[in-house]
Parts: structure tokens; sequence; C-alpha cells
């Protein structure tokens, strides 16, 4: 992991770090990669990947419309609203 | 009436819901977890939430946007703190990465995980979805049993959930009791030793064997479950950003200065590198290297328990390294949670069951809830 890595990885996920917070993210991702010796030392290349850890049914219900809450209720916790809408900076100039 | 505390990972209607994270500071839900309606319909109260670190990922809560609890310079929990209060039965805590099972050998109670897909989590806040489980920390192993009971059972609205006969038989059945027990070595502190060593006495006096076992294999847990735990976490986190609800910063001019700045302002050091940790393993660079390597170690994980159960009832293991963390571990090393981890990874990756009872945790096969109760039951000499 690189500062040019790592300035991509924080515009991808919408975050900004301080230099301190950069050097700390810095030295905890060159200890996951030193770690990574445990797994690579286990051989794996026969071994199916296991993404659940049980057999996952895909729940079936019902058609049928439901009217769980109205757009005021949706809205209740939004930061900024405008008539009915969630309000956003202007995105076209 | 019959009150239970929750842990602030749990969506209420009456309370805000938080999850530790500024982001969420003040947010209310529109409806109840399905576990607050499962227990509100067994008669228990919901007599509020308890403090969490953000998004559970700690150590035990130390991260929370609230500040950090100590007592004579340890850390402290919220919900070890409810518990002080007798009328509380027990406080639902969902076990992301560990921090339950923590509190619970810290404090000397007692806390279920019980085995992935027993008890719904409709309605808690998603962070590792594929390992976190509603667990139960209670006083005692008796109201540990009888709230599991009343919380489990299968729910439609979580599509990770096993057959009713299936969560009603972990949460109150106990076909085969514990009769052999493997000790994994691991390095711990002397008083955590101590108990380890107390916990075996207890089991020899009790007529059950048991035996001594490396378990290489096991020290992978910890790793595979940072990269999953990470990666799950990045995605499950992606909602916050100021606009639908959560926290919005007043400092914007764009959306992308609103998304990035609503994010930055409002989460913690810790959360923000388990996202970028995650969205890394992530990337087209390191998916095969390290999130596809780690599933299939997650597997080769769930097989050699399988091996090892197929020998033994239950594994006895430390839940933590110490009997207390305190503020100065955590400032020489804010990724300390991501190593203590290496104790519960184990079962989180794998989805089993554990039990902390007596400052130890035992893990047993799926659906074995009930032996690892009534097991833990005689290490606390309860009901003797």
């Amino acid at each position: 992991m690189d500062q040019t890595t790592l300035q991509s990885l924080e515009k991808l996920n919408q975050l900004r770090l301080t230099d301190a917070e950069k050097e700390a993210v810095l030295a905890f991702f060159a200890r996951q990669d030193k770690e990574m010796a445990v797994l690579d030392a286990i051989d794996t290349e026969r071994v199916e990947r296991m993404v659940h850890v049980m057999p996952i049914l895909t729940v079936v219900r019902e058609d049928v419309e439901k009217k769980l809450f109205t757009r005021d209720e949706l809205q209740k916790g939004a930061p900024e609203t405008m008539d009915g809408y969630w309000q956003v900076p202007r995105l076209v100039e | 009436m019959k009150k239970i505390v929750l842990d602030d990972m749990m969506l209420t209607k009456a309370l805000p819901t938080t999850a530790g994270s500024r982001m969420l500071e003040g947010y209310m839900s529109l409806f109840d977890a399905e576990v607050v309606e499962r227990l509100t319909a067994a008669g228990y109260e919901m007599a509020g939430k308890a403090q969490v670190g953000e998004f559970a990922i700690d150590l035990v809560g130390e991260t929370a946007y609230t500040g950090t609890l100590t007592e004579n310079g340890k850390l402290t929990a919220a919900s070890a703190k409810a518990l002080e209060n007798d009328t509380v039965k027990g406080v639902i805590s969902l076990d992301v990465n560990g921090a339950p099972r923590r509190i619970a050998a810290q404090n000397g109670l007692v806390f279920v995980k019980p085995t992935y897909g027993t008890v719904s989590r409709y309605g808690t806040v998603p962070v590792a979805c594929s390992g976190e489980t509603v667990g139960v920390l209670a006083r005692n192993i008796a109201d540990c049993r009888e709230v599991l009971s009343a919380m489990a059972g299968h729910d439609d609205k979580d599509g990770t959930m096993h057959a009713d006969a299936l969560c009603k038989k972990a949460a109150d059945g106990c076909e085969k009791p514990v009769k052999k027990v493997a000790v994994i070595k691991m390095e711990a502190d002397a008083d955590i030793t101590a108990e380890l060593e107390a916990a075996k006495a207890e089991m020899v006096a009790n007529g059950i064997e048991i035996t001594e076992i490396e378990a290489d294999v096991l020290s992978a847990a910890k790793t595979a479950w940072n990269i999953l735990m990470c990666a799950e976490l990045c995605n499950n986190v992606s909602r916050y950003d100021g606009i639908k609800f959560g926290y919005r910063t007043q400092n914007y001019t764009t959306i992308d200065e609103l998304y990035t700045n609503s994010r930055t302002e409002s989460f913690g050091a810790l959360l923000k590198t388990a996202i970028l940790f995650g969205s890394d393993v992530l990337s087209t660079k390191n998916y095969m290297a390290k999130y596809d390597k780690a599933l299939r170690i997650r597997r080769v994980l769930a097989e050699a328990f399988g091996k090892l159960f197929a020998d033994f009832d239950a594994v006895l293991m430390p839940a933590c390294s110490k009997p207390a963390y305190t503020e100065t571990d955590v400032k020489e090393n804010p990724y300390i949670a991501f190593e203590e981890n290496r104790y519960t990874a184990p079962a989180s990756i794998t989805g089993l069951p554990a039990v902390v009872a007596g400052g130890v945790q035992l893990v047993g096969p799926a659906f074995s809830e009930g032996a690892l109760l009534d097991l833990a039951a005689l290490l606390v000499k309860e009901g003797k």
C-alpha cells in the first residue's frame, strides 16, 4: 500500500484522512499484509469458497403490494427536504 | 415485569439508534427489530439502550462517539454496567467482532452467541452480515437461556435463517451432553490462564474428559475474519452519505463535498481504517489474493472444526488475552480489536455457537448452545 493507492481508496470511499490518520492506516495495512503469510501457508487451491456458513434458501413471499411507510415517515430522518423531496446541492450548473 | 436492555445496534421505534456513530446521532427507526418484537410479545419490557463502540467492531465499546467509558483506568462497557441493575434480565448484543464475549469474560458475566441463523437479524444495524449474530449477555446461565429461548426462531424477514425447529432446538435442547472437551492452547496472560486451569479442573471433577490440543489452523481465523468483516462493513456503511438520513455536514457546496465531509466528520478512526481496508481487499488487484482466499479459509476452518467435533463435544479456549483493557492499550495500538479477535474470530467466521462464562469461552458444533450452557453452568457452579 502506498500513498497514491491510499488516496484513491479515500476518494472511492468518500473519506479524507489527516496525515496522522494516513500514517496509522498505512501501518495497519502493512501489518495485515504481513499476516497474509498465515493464510498463504494454507493450500486452498482445491478448497471451495464458503460465502455463507449455512445453506441459503431464497425466501419467497406472496407478490402482494404492501405500503409499510408513507413518504413523510421515510423523510422524517432526512437532514434536509423540500416539497417532499430529499434536498441535495445543485448537480448541474 | 422482566426488563431487557438492548445494545445500540438494535433498531427501536421508541428510542434513537446510533450504532455508536455520530453518523446516526438521533436517528429514529420506523420499526422495531424482530428480537424486540419477540421479547415484547414474551412479556419483557425494553428498559433502555446500552452504548456500543462504533458499528460494534471495537474491543468493548471504547470507540463510541459519545466517549470511552472507564473505571479506575480500565475500559468498561455500558452493557456490563446495565447488568449491575438487578431488575435487568439481560442485554441483547450484536456480536460482530467478539466485543460482547470479551465484555462477559472481563466482567464475570455470561454471553451466549447462538448458532448463526437461529436468531433473526432483521432490524439490527448491518455490519458483517455473514458472521454477526444476536446474542444475550446476562448475569447467569439461567437468564441467558431464558432470554435466548424467547427470541430464537425462524423469521421470514431474515433470509439467513434455519428452519424453526432447528432454531428452537439450539435454544432449548440439549440432546448430547458434553463429555469430551478439547482445550486449545493459546497464549494469554496469567489471570486468563488461571481461569482456564480452573475451568479444566472443574470439568475433570465432573467427569469430563479433557485433551489439550494444538490447532494451528485456527490462527488463520483472525486474519480471514478481518478481511471478510471489513469487506462487508465497507459495503454496508456505503449507505451513510448524509442524504436520506443521518449526519450531514454544514461545510459543503458540491455534492462530492457533502458526501466526503459528512462521512469524514462523522466516522471515527477505527471505522475509517476498516472501510479502507475492506475496500482494498475487494479491489480488482486484491480480490482473489485476499477476499477470495479468506472465503476459502472459512471453509478450511469449518472443516477443521468439523473434524474436531467428530472426536470432541466442545472446545475450551480463552475469550480475551487479559482480564481488563486500559486506555493505554488502545492508545498504543488503535487496532488492538483486530488482534484480540484471535480468540473470537474462529466462532465468528464459522457461525458456530459460543458461550462465555467464568472468564473462558466454550465453542461447540452448530445447534449445541443448550449443551454449552449446561457445561458453562458446571463451570460457574450454577444450580449447585
